[in-house]
């Protein structure tokens, strides 16, 4: 089936199987391979992208259904200059990743809510929500809480 | 570097890291595997005929077809038949007897012995196409009964090998005490205690890429130990080792799962071979679930004495441990559990003894603490029983039973000899920490608030071993000069997440006295760094990091001395600083390491580096809530105190410290494996059935320590990272029991589930019974 | 782990999507958010030879209040994901309470941004939060067929695990709920060993009394039987009890709500045992939950009247 897929602001015009599920699409078809499977039954959060700007696993969506719609992936989380991501600067100013296999659906996971809203670093109860979305077998979390909240401290734009 | 506190941070925030299954390799094949439905079993067919005309399959066989698969006139291979599973005899972790006659074949050839164990291999152009060609393969297996506990398998009443016992190795540590020590004690604990199997669940499963090459093979694979996968692959294939290269990408994840050649890929190796093609198997968590190695899985009975003061007079743990289906590194681990069983305290009769029993389950293998965990939970569990009974405070009785800071070197009754420690101090920091009078206080409190839940406070003191046994403490290493004025390290290690490419650069550049900037790190190939031994027992600190200094302080010997040469003065007149060398008399001279090499010639100092065993240390303290309605627990409070020596970056041991702690509140209190009446795990719905901590179930957990080197290498560090998997559970469990009062410890068995706890608050209490 | 497989179809509007699954003879699923399907299929536990995705069907993507008469009905289309509800205010009055203390228990965030309560209520998965409430809540299906379209009661609706009177050539296009009155209290209490599993047990509770009477309790169980449970004799036994809630943590052993609790366990449960929780364990968990939701739920009840005393004064 032929599909379009808008990743990380470049088009990608595709051939994919109904059954390909996004991640798969993404890491073999578009050669996207920061996001990680990690369980295949949205349960763990490694392949967490955002579709049309909202937090999802991209195990538990196929590519056809995204067909004309906009992803953005890990890669696509730095500016255009290269200049980091605040989660990606958090991340590791608070050492909130270790092998770094989840860290891709941490960081998607937290930049489909901040970018929406970053007034939830004011908000422990949402920020805990989204470190309890996914699965760290590493850090035990709460690096992932301060960085998150680091993040949103420094999101551009607050006043400091 | 400027954004990024670890080295390995920018490429793994970014998208950029490369974990095996993101490589990409054209015409690469995918291997799928058809596994077994039941866990005991008379295999009697397997055809995989259909399979073979799937589109996109490449080949499906079973163990009997592939011993027939022709060779590929273009392959380097002269092979026959699949070779059997290769164990390791490192480290007595395995012995020939045990494994005569109970080999691990790959594919299952006339007998299933565990669920998940691999029938049939396809080899499809994608993942996807392999999967539709397993769906094909028709498989009939005549069920057997199934044993899964190792108490009831070590009653043979089921064997798992015709003719064979399932008891695959008999152990101890220490001497058997004799019955009068028990009788005149003032005081006996008894208790059975169950270490449940746990599976280790890195969040990457397993992976390994084959990759052919003239007549060379390439492994990618995340792994811990990537010369002994050589080594393993070279063996079955029956090649020199110079003809395989194994590479360690980025792994995600290991926790002791990761340092085996396993079925899946002895299988990959061998058809890569046979075909010539690169082969390549990334295991899905639903595998993962049914067939990565489990570890802990001991039935353990302990006999506690002491005099009325509290004083220990014999210790005695006996140890029924699962091997799993088939021989491999479970038969020798326990004894790990065996030589640790003294603990920290000086208790002067100190036996143990260890079965390790085959059962109809994924073989035992080493998770993180690998051994110690269930010797520190057993010993501090009966500890706090001990402690009830008398009715002395927790933290006193173990004060008066601490081996004495004076007393180092001490040598243990079962066999170990611990180089340092102070084991009181990290028990008063803990103490001090959480403020334990305070949470007492809190406690009482409680008790005459009909309406308040009740708390409990568990203490748990370990000693562990690190850095490997004897026969397995020494690495190699290498450091090397260039002409530009950087410096290259290698060594054996090969990390999953323990940030080496920033720790070990640092070290050397700090031993050399130049900026960490100009010395890189190479480690995870073995055409890059030939020989090695990997990064398990928590020794890449320890030995990497104690090698990786010597080397640096060979080469500044080296540079002395050539500069000594180049300038016609003794090499004692030759000064180091700052990665220069300059006359003594004479500073204004100073030549930069670099101008030596362009003067000298290339400067290397390869190493074979051997370091003693250590022996980490700790107490961990943890504070619970118990609505006994329900039996949920909930942790308020955890406070882990660890000394692993030297520190070499204090953020890296505070990360591993405290995920350590969060497994071990995973194995107190949530992970565990059920099986059905028919001895398959009761995981269907994946990580919706094996529960892992998350976020939501993580207390307050504070990291502190104290420091005691160990004086076996110059460097001083002891392991650090496994600590909260060892020290946690038993401060998580004696917490329960102290809330519950409960007076049978036998009824608290980990995992300390709602319907456990339930139970267990409604039995009889301590005081109802004295 | 890779889905089997099949055949795709993404209609545009409710007729084409019943057209898709009308007769066709072959293995159907429909897919809206997924979240059960798509893991179902990755396990290979589902093999179907056709999906109909009805993602692209806008005329399900809306939810709304119907006024008829005095009551009062919101119908939720087949394509609201469960976050549109994780606002109190989402939903008018209680309901909109009662929906957004579910749904706080559902998943995760990323889990609810696909997942839909139609979904749910068509997966009857026997722990799902969705299928007890609508079935205490007397909700009503709305489903198109090739005959046209037809609506199901709640409790007529759940036949099993995983089994509904949902023939395969429907599709639910929509539920319906009967908004909650202002003197309607409701509370959800779920239990679960952590943050990531089914619940072991839940209980979602309303309410409604006069002058501190109770003249209304509905109770939904979810994951006590093999499908969702309506309490109905421990609702019958709550009927004329005094409202006041339990002053303390604890719901008394002879207060009407654990007394009611107890009635739930025995009488309308019907758990079945599963690894960590048998028979025995899941009814104590049943009746102490029971009573603690009601408790909530007469809380609920209590601040709403005063705060709509406070609105008269």
């Amino acid at each position: 089936m032929k599909i379009t897929l808008t990743v990380n602001g470049e088009q990608y015009p595709l051939d994919v199987e109904p059954r390909r599920v996004l991640a798969d699409v993404l890491r073999e078809d578009c050669r996207l391979t920061g996001t990680h499977l990690g369980c295949e039954h949205g349960v763990c959060g490694a392949c967490t992208v955002l579709v049309d700007g909202r937090a999802v696993r991209s195990c538990l969506m196929l590519a056809v259904q995204c067909d004309g719609g906009s992803v953005r992936t890990v890669e696509g989380l730095a500016g255009p200059d290269g200049e980091p991501h605040p989660l990606q600067r958090a991340f590791s100013a608070e050492h909130a990743l270790q092998c770094g296999f989840c860290t891709p659906g941490f960081l998607m996971v937290a930049a489909g809510a901040l970018e929406r809203d970053p007034g939830i670093g004011d908000d422990p109860e949402r920020v805990a929500a989204l470190v309890g979305s996914n699965i760290c077998r590493c850090t035990g979390y709460e690096p992932i809480r301060r960085a998150i909240m680091r993040a949103a401290r420094e999101w551009p734009g607050r006043p400091t | 570097m400027e954004h990024w506190s670890r080295r390995e941070d920018e490429r793994l925030l970014t998208g950029a890291g490369r974990y095996v299954a993101d490589m990409h390799v054209p015409g690469c094949l995918d291997a799928a595997f058809v596994r077994s439905d039941v866990a005991h079993g008379i295999l009697r067919e397997v055809d995989c005929s259909v399979a073979c005309e799937v589109p996109g399959v490449v080949g499906a066989w079973s163990a009997a077809e592939l011993a027939d698969l022709p060779e590929c006139p273009r392959s380097a291979a002269t092979l026959q038949d699949l070779p059997p599973v290769p164990h390791t005899l490192l480290a007595r972790l395995s012995t020939e007897e045990a494994v005569a006659g109970r080999e691990w074949p790959v594919l299952a050839k006339d007998r299933v012995r565990y669920p998940g164990e691999a029938l049939a291999v396809v080899v499809g152009e994608d993942r996807y196409r392999a999967e539709d060609g397993a769906a094909e393969v028709v498989v009939r297996i005549d069920p057997l009964p199934a044993v899964v506990s190792p108490s009831a398998a070590a009653a043979d009443s089921v064997r798992l090998f015709d003719g064979l016992s399932n008891i695959a190795f008999l152990g101890e540590a220490g001497e058997p005490i004799e019955e009068s020590v028990w009788r005149e004690a003032a005081v006996v604990v008894e208790a059975r205690y169950r270490q449940q199997l746990l599976m280790p669940t890195p969040m990457e499963c397993r992976a390994i890429l084959c990759v052919p090459e003239h007549d060379r093979l390439t492994g990618w694979s995340g792994h811990q130990m990537p010369h002994r996968l050589r080594r393993e692959l070279a063996a079955l294939l029956g090649w020199p080792a110079e003809r395989i290269r194994v590479v360690v990408p980025d792994t995600g994840g290991a926790f002791g799962s990761k340092s085996a050649a396993f079925p899946e890929f002895v299988a990959v190796a061998f058809l890569a071979v046979r075909l010539n093609r690169p082969v390549r198997w990334v295991e899905d968590r639903l595998e993962s679930m049914l067939v990565a190695s489990r570890g802990r899985g001991q039935d353990q009975r302990v006999r506690l004495a002491a005099d009325a003061d509290g004083r220990l007079l014999a210790y005695e743990l006996t140890i029924d441990a699962d091997v799993g289906a088939y021989p491999h590194l479970g038969v020798g681990l326990p004894m790990q559990t065996a030589w640790m069983a003294t603990g920290p305290y000086a208790t002067p009769r100190v036996h143990a003894g260890v079965r390790s029993v085959l059962t109809n389950t994924m073989v035992t293998y080493p998770y993180r603490g690998a051994g110690r965990p269930e010797a520190a939970i057993a010993l501090e569990r009966s500890m706090d029983v001990l402690a009830r009974w008398l009715g002395i405070d927790p933290a006193e009785l173990r004060r008066r039973n601490f081996i004495s800071p004076d007393d180092f070197p001490y040598q243990t009754p079962t066999g170990r000899r611990y180089d340092s420690g102070n084991y009181a101090a990290a028990l008063d920091l803990a103490l001090q920490t959480l403020d334990y009078d305070g949470w007492r206080a809190e406690q009482d409190r409680r008790r005459t608030d009909p309406d308040a839940l009740p708390v409990g406070i568990g203490l748990s003191c370990y000693v562990e071993r690190s850095g490997g046994e004897p026969g397995g403490l020494h690495e190699f290493v290498s450091v090397e000069a260039g002409e530009d004025g950087t410096f290259t390290a290698r060594c054996g290690a090969s990390p999953s997440g323990q940030s080496h490419e920033t720790v070990f650069p640092a070290l050397v550049a700090e031993t050399f006295g130049v900026d960490a900037a100009r010395v890189r790190l190479v480690e995870g190939d073995t055409d890059a760094q030939p020989d090695g031994l990997g990064s398990f027992a928590s020794r890449s600190a320890q030995v990497d990091g104690a090698a990786l200094q010597h080397a640096a302080t060979l080469l500044i010997e080296q540079a002395r001395e050539r500069a000594a040469v180049l300038w016609g003065v003794p090499a004692q007149e030759v000064a180091w600083s700052h990665g220069t060398v300059h006359p003594v008399r004479d500073g204004s001279a100073a030549m930069d390491l670099a101008e030596l090499v362009k003067a000298t010639g290339p400067m290397r100092v390869d190493d074979r580096f051997e370091a003693g065993m250590a022996f980490p240390f700790g107490a961990h303290a943890a504070v619970i809530e118990v609505d006994p309605e329900l039996g949920t627990v909930r942790v308020l409070r955890v406070v882990a105190v660890d000394d692993c020596g030297r520190v070499l970056n204090p953020m890296v041991v505070h990360g591993q410290a405290f995920g350590s702690v969060v497994q071990g509140i995973g194995q107190a209190l949530y992970e565990g494996i059920p099986f059905d009446q028919d001895g398959v795990p009761l995981l269907a719905n994946g990580l919706l059935d094996y529960l892992l901590p998350t976020f939501t179930e993580i207390p307050p957990i504070e990291i502190k320590g104290t420091c005691t080197p160990s004086p076996s290498t110059p460097l001083g560090a002891k392991g650090a990272g496994e600590s909260g998997c060892i020290g946690t559970p038993a401060a998580i469990v004696n917490a329960v029991a102290d809330a519950l009062r409960v007076a049978d410890p036998d009824l608290l068995q980990m995992p300390l589930t709602p319907d456990v706890v339930w139970r267990a608050a409604r039995a009889p209490k301590l005081e109802e019974i004295q | 782990m890779k889905p089997a497989s099949f055949d795709y179809v993404a209609p545009r509007t409710v007729r084409e999507a019943v057209d898709a699954l009308a007769g066709n003879g072959r293995k159907t699923q429909v897919l809206a958010g997924g979240q059960s399907l798509i893991l179902e299929m990755h396990l290979q536990r589902i093999r179907p030879e056709l999906v109909v995705d009805i993602n692209r069907v806008a005329e399900l993507d809306h939810m709304d209040v119907q006024m008829d008469g005095d009551d009062s009905t919101l119908r939720v289309g087949a394509l609201i994901r469960h976050d549109a509800f994780e606002s109190e205010q989402a939903v008018p009055g209680p309901l909109g309470t009662l929906f957004a203390c579910a749904v706080a228990n559902i998943a995760h965030p990323p889990i609810r941004s696909r997942g839909t309560m139609v979904g749910s209520l068509a997966w009857a998965h026997p722990a799902s939060e969705w299928c007890a409430i609508a079935l205490a809540l007397d909700a009503d299906l709305e489903l198109h067929g090739t005959g046209g379209p037809r609506e199901i009661p709640a409790r007529g609706y759940f036949h099993g695990p995983f089994q509904t009177a949902r023939r395969p050539d429907e599709l639910i296009t929509a539920v319906r709920f009967p908004l909650l009155t202002g003197d309607t209290g409701v509370g959800f209490i779920e239990h679960r060993r952590t943050h990531f599993c089914f619940a072991q047990v839940a209980v979602a509770a309303t309410l409604t009394a006069r002058d501190g009477v109770i003249t209304e309790a509905r109770i939904g169980l979810v994951n006590c039987a093999d499908r969702p449970v309506r309490a109905r004799a421990a609702e019958r036994a709550l009927i004329g009890a005094d409202l006041a809630p339990p002053a303390g943590r604890r719901v008394p052993g002879d207060h009407p709500f654990a007394r009611a609790g107890r009635i739930a366990a025995e009488q309308d449960a019907a758990p079945v045992a599963e690894p960590y929780a048998d028979v025995e364990y899941r009814r104590q968990a049943i009746a102490v939950l029971v009573g603690r939701t009601l408790r909530e739920a007469a809380k609920d009840q209590r601040s709403r009247a005063a705060a709509s005393e406070g609105d008269h004064r």
